[in-house]
């Protein structure tokens, strides 16, 4: 088994790279690969609780939580992140909070990585 | 190396593509990237096509636009998200998202 | 595990979206990313501009006087005085009729290093001998 690192940059809403980006980490969870998923740019808008998941717009919170639970580690960008009006305490829980380097990290013992840019 | 290409737009990928070199090239149709693998253009079917040898698109972003397996060109190789892993895990080290 | 190579490909002009200029900053990371790692691994990007990416790149940039936003030459300039390797593609230079000489130095922040412009064979290269790649 293998280690995948994701770096997603889309938002959430708007843009369907950021529901690839996740249907692709389950996929390889689900195969017993251990994933890693870097949160940066507009991605970052994902990571706040209590979402409300209308119809008309994908959802973030309750694949990530699905995803954490699975052993995916999952870190938003801490500058993108407050830059955006989103402060750690109204996060969603599990879900690590780092700057850059920590997706260069995961690179660094990663086996394979997808970089999936931003608009 | 070995480079499997993510292409996720219908237009926009040919220019990066045409300089890329690779020992082995793959490209992965995804998002509105299969529109280069099920539609033809006035007729005439997507030059990426022709670009690599190893085709792939993604079957849930082609059922979620529509259209079926019927509607993939032969040279491509319709692939669920399972299949994706399978592929850059085991025949690719490079991955690149266009 | 030692030293990762890696090639950032940025192929986005600066200043509409964010994804460009976000490569030059995840490229800067380099430098803090030790403390994460064990002993002896370290990560090397190279910072490739190619196609469209090579815009927005010339020096006399007044985002922040205009826009009060940290300019890409700035970035660039930081970029050099941490030692990374920037490459921007001549041909996409010629393309769009950018002059070489348009291109940002860090002389004034005391840096060495200097952005080569070189043919895309040499990014190609950069691509080959990286572990990954990164577009962006």
């Amino acid at each position: 088994m293998g280690t995948l690192t994701i770096g997603c940059f889309p938002g959430l809403v708007g843009n369907m790279s950021y529901d690839f980006a996740l249907k692709l980490a389950e996929a390889a969870v689900n195969k017993g690969h251990k994933v890693n998923i870097w949160l940066s740019g507009n991605a970052t808008g994902s990571v706040k609780a209590h979402q409300k998941h209308l119809k008309d717009y994908s959802t973030g919170e309750k694949y990530l939580k699905a995803l954490l639970e699975k052993g995916v580690e999952i870190c938003t960008c801490e500058a993108c992140t407050v830059a955006r009006g989103i402060q750690k305490t109204e996060g969603i829980e599990k879900l690590q909070w780092n700057a850059m380097h920590w997706y260069l990290a995961k690179i660094h013992g990663s086996d394979r990585v997808l970089q999936i840019g931003g608009e | 190396m070995k480079l499997a290409v993510f292409v996720s737009d219908f237009k926009l990928a040919s220019d990066t593509l045409d300089r890329l070199k690779a020992d082995k090239l793959g490209i992965i149709f995804v998002a509105n990237g299969v529109y280069h693998a099920t539609t033809k253009e006035n007729g005439k079917a997507s030059a990426l096509l022709d670009k690599a040898p190893n085709l792939y698109a993604l079957s849930e972003d082609i059922q979620t636009r529509g259209m079926n397996d019927a509607d993939v060109d032969k040279r491509v190789k319709v692939v669920n998200y399972g299949d994706v892993v399978d592929i850059i895990f085991n025949e690719y080290d490079k991955l690149a998202w266009l | 595990m030692g030293d990762v190579k890696l090639a950032y490909i940025v192929q986005k002009p600066q200043y509409k979206g964010e994804t460009s200029r976000l490569a030059i900053t995840h490229a800067i990371a380099y430098q803090t990313v030790e403390i994460l790692l064990e002993d002896g691994d370290t990560v090397t990007p190279t910072l490739c501009f190619v196609g469209e990416g090579v815009l927005g790149l010339q020096k006399g940039q007044k985002a922040m006087d205009l826009y009060g936003i940290t300019s890409t030459e700035s970035h660039i300039k930081n970029s050099l005085l941490v030692d990374l390797d920037v490459l921007v593609c001549k041909e996409d230079l010629a393309k769009y009729g950018i002059p070489e000489d348009a291109m940002p130095d860090a002389d004034d922040m005391g840096a060495d290093k200097k952005i080569k412009v070189a043919p895309f064979s040499e990014i190609q290269k950069a691509m080959e001998d990286a572990k990954h790649v990164l577009f962006f």
